[in-house]
């Protein structure tokens, strides 16, 4: 099998240009604006700047179409942004790369492949040997509870199968980012819960730096170090709230805890005071 | 019950031959006319056509042109059609001609690429490579512009370059799409290969049919019409046997099975 190399996903920048080690993605005054139809153009971010500290879960909140997709989408190299720059371990970014991974809401599996055929690709396509690859990946499927259904095919699976086989298609290749776009939003709540709950229990065990962009004020307080509140389109940065809750969080004694519902209470009115009213639930 | 429904919907196919070649025969009888055989007539007049050296050499040329134009589309319409649904720029450049290529009947052209090719394999291949080639292009085009473009983006974070994600991603993506081109394409081969050889009399199935027809031999054209069919048919089953193997893995197109596979 012949070995492709792997594309250099980022610029070195000189080594005045890095900040603290700690610091895994910077996004530096960043703007985005679209060109929709009819010559319009839409300002979807405006001049966000935010720092994420290596290991930290950091969610993404605000309402539908604040731009919060486009923000992490720009930290993936999928979108250029208009103005600013984003940074990776202080590396411009400038196009997708394996440290980087993106879980989507529309799990995005290959159809054509089946349970250990997606989760071994990434893997496959960075030269791991086959043997190896399918050992690997037959981990990764067991820890995220698909044990069973290596050969079953995306068709074949429930919502949370699928998203459950796509975080382990991104684990995969060990990014050193997770970046997770709304992943749960078309689950149903049980559902939703569940993944909550098995995504936190493996991030526990590496703690990889989580970019997780979410609508769902419990969501982002259960899971998250750092919540960002955005504004309504052209989305900027409302407030950051630190949450200083213990880890590992237990579901059952979180929804007790008084921090917790003041944290959620917080928000909640962070986001009234910004007039958003179509935030889902 | 069930057992009885199963053999009845596997014999349906059979059923509706049968009463097709039922109503040709009482019709044929009652018209009792010579230019329209009865179905039985026809189908006596199979074996020796079949079994006659010159005529099989006729059938199996018409097969290898078709299978040669319609390879030759093939190999370039689906890369074609897949850039086209990939890359704006060569849409744009290509989908004028195909719009103005699209509506005329590929047949019509045959008396120019006569004039210049002349009226052997080459003029009737290219006739056959020509109608072939839009269904294949536009389904491959369609099937390439509908990749989610989330795929594309999981991919690339793999560190897949764009050529790796055409032929990795965007091809099988789109080949349910691709392949129900080739199925249109296999049958406008057939199509297009008797209509060439109706025009270039020179060899194959067609021709054996308009010289049966001006020698007024009508049993030897109606069972010539069976057997273009049933090669039609053969070919097609066969076909969507080979495309339901390739992509199992896609949702099912049809409720009811359109074929006799």
């Amino acid at each position: 099998m012949n070995v492709l190399p792997l594309r250099p996903e980022v610029e070195n920048e000189s080594a005045s240009g890095r900040k603290a080690a700690a610091a895994m993605i910077e996004i530096d005054h960043v703007s985005q604006t679209f060109q929709t139809s009819g010559r319009q153009s839409h300002l979807a971010i405006s001049d966000i700047s935010l720092t994420i500290e290596d290991g930290a879960f950091v969610s993404i909140l605000g309402p539908s179409g604040c731009g919060k997709s486009t923000l992490l989408y720009i930290v993936g190299g999928f979108v250029n942004p208009t103005e600013g720059v984003a940074k990776v371990k202080g590396n411009a970014i400038t196009g997708p790369g394996p440290d980087r991974g993106p879980v989507f809401q529309e799990f995005a599996l290959f159809p054509w492949k089946n349970v250990l055929g997606n989760v071994m690709y990434g893997l496959r396509q960075q030269g791991v040997p086959r043997a190896e690859a399918e050992a690997q990946s037959r981990r990764l499927i067991e820890m995220v509870g698909l044990k069973g259904f290596e050969n079953f095919y995306p068709k074949e699976l429930s919502g949370g199968m699928k998203q459950r086989v796509a975080i382990a298609r991104t684990l995969a290749y060990k990014p050193a980012v997770l970046l997770m776009d709304e992943p749960f939003g078309a689950l149903d709540a049980h559902t939703r819960t569940r993944l909550q709950n098995d995504l936190l229990n493996i991030w526990e065990r590496d703690r990889k730096t989580v970019l997780f962009v979410t609508h769902s004020v419990d969501e982002a307080v259960f899971l998250s170090d750092k919540v960002v509140v955005m504004t309504r389109a052209p989305g900027r940065i409302k407030e950051i709230v630190e949450i200083d809750l213990p880890r590992p969080r237990r579901r059952a004694e979180l929804l007790l805890d008084p921090r917790y519902q003041k944290y959620v209470v917080e928000i909640e009115k962070l986001i009234d005071d910004t007039g958003i009213a179509e935030l889902h639930p | 019950m069930i057992a009885v429904r199963a053999v009845m919907s596997k014999a349906a196919p059979l059923f509706a031959v049968a009463g097709l070649l039922a109503i040709w025969q009482i019709a044929a009888l009652a018209l009792n006319t010579d230019s329209f055989p009865s179905a039985l007539d026809a189908i006596r007049a199979i074996p020796a056509i079949l079994t006659d050296r010159g005529d099989l050499i006729n059938i199996l040329a018409s097969l290898r042109r078709m299978a040669i134009g319609l390879s030759l589309a093939v190999l370039l319409a689906i890369p074609l059609g897949l850039m086209m649904g990939r890359s704006r720029a060569v849409a744009s450049f290509f989908n004028p001609l195909l719009m103005v290529i699209y509506p005329v009947p590929k047949a019509a052209l045959m008396p120019v690429i006569m004039l210049w090719l002349g009226v052997g394999d080459v003029s009737k291949t290219l006739v056959i490579f020509l109608g072939v080639s839009l269904p294949i292009i536009y389904h491959s085009f369609q099937g390439a512009r509908a990749v989610e473009e989330k795929m594309l983006w999981s991919g690339a974070a793999m560190g897949m370059s764009a050529t790796q994600r055409m032929l990795r991603i965007v091809l099988p993506s789109a080949l349910p799409e691709i392949l129900t081109g080739c199925r249109t394409g296999l049958v406008l081969a057939l199509i297009t290969m008797v209509t060439s050889e109706m025009i270039a009399r020179q060899s194959g199935a067609g021709n054996i049919l308009f010289n049966a027809l001006d020698m007024a031999q009508y049993d030897t054209v109606f069972a010539m019409i069976i057997i273009i069919g049933a090669m039609g048919i053969i070919l097609d089953a066969a076909f969507e046997k080979l495309r339901g193997s390739l992509v199992k893995w896609s949702e099912p197109r049809f409720d009811i099975p359109l074929s006799f596979s």
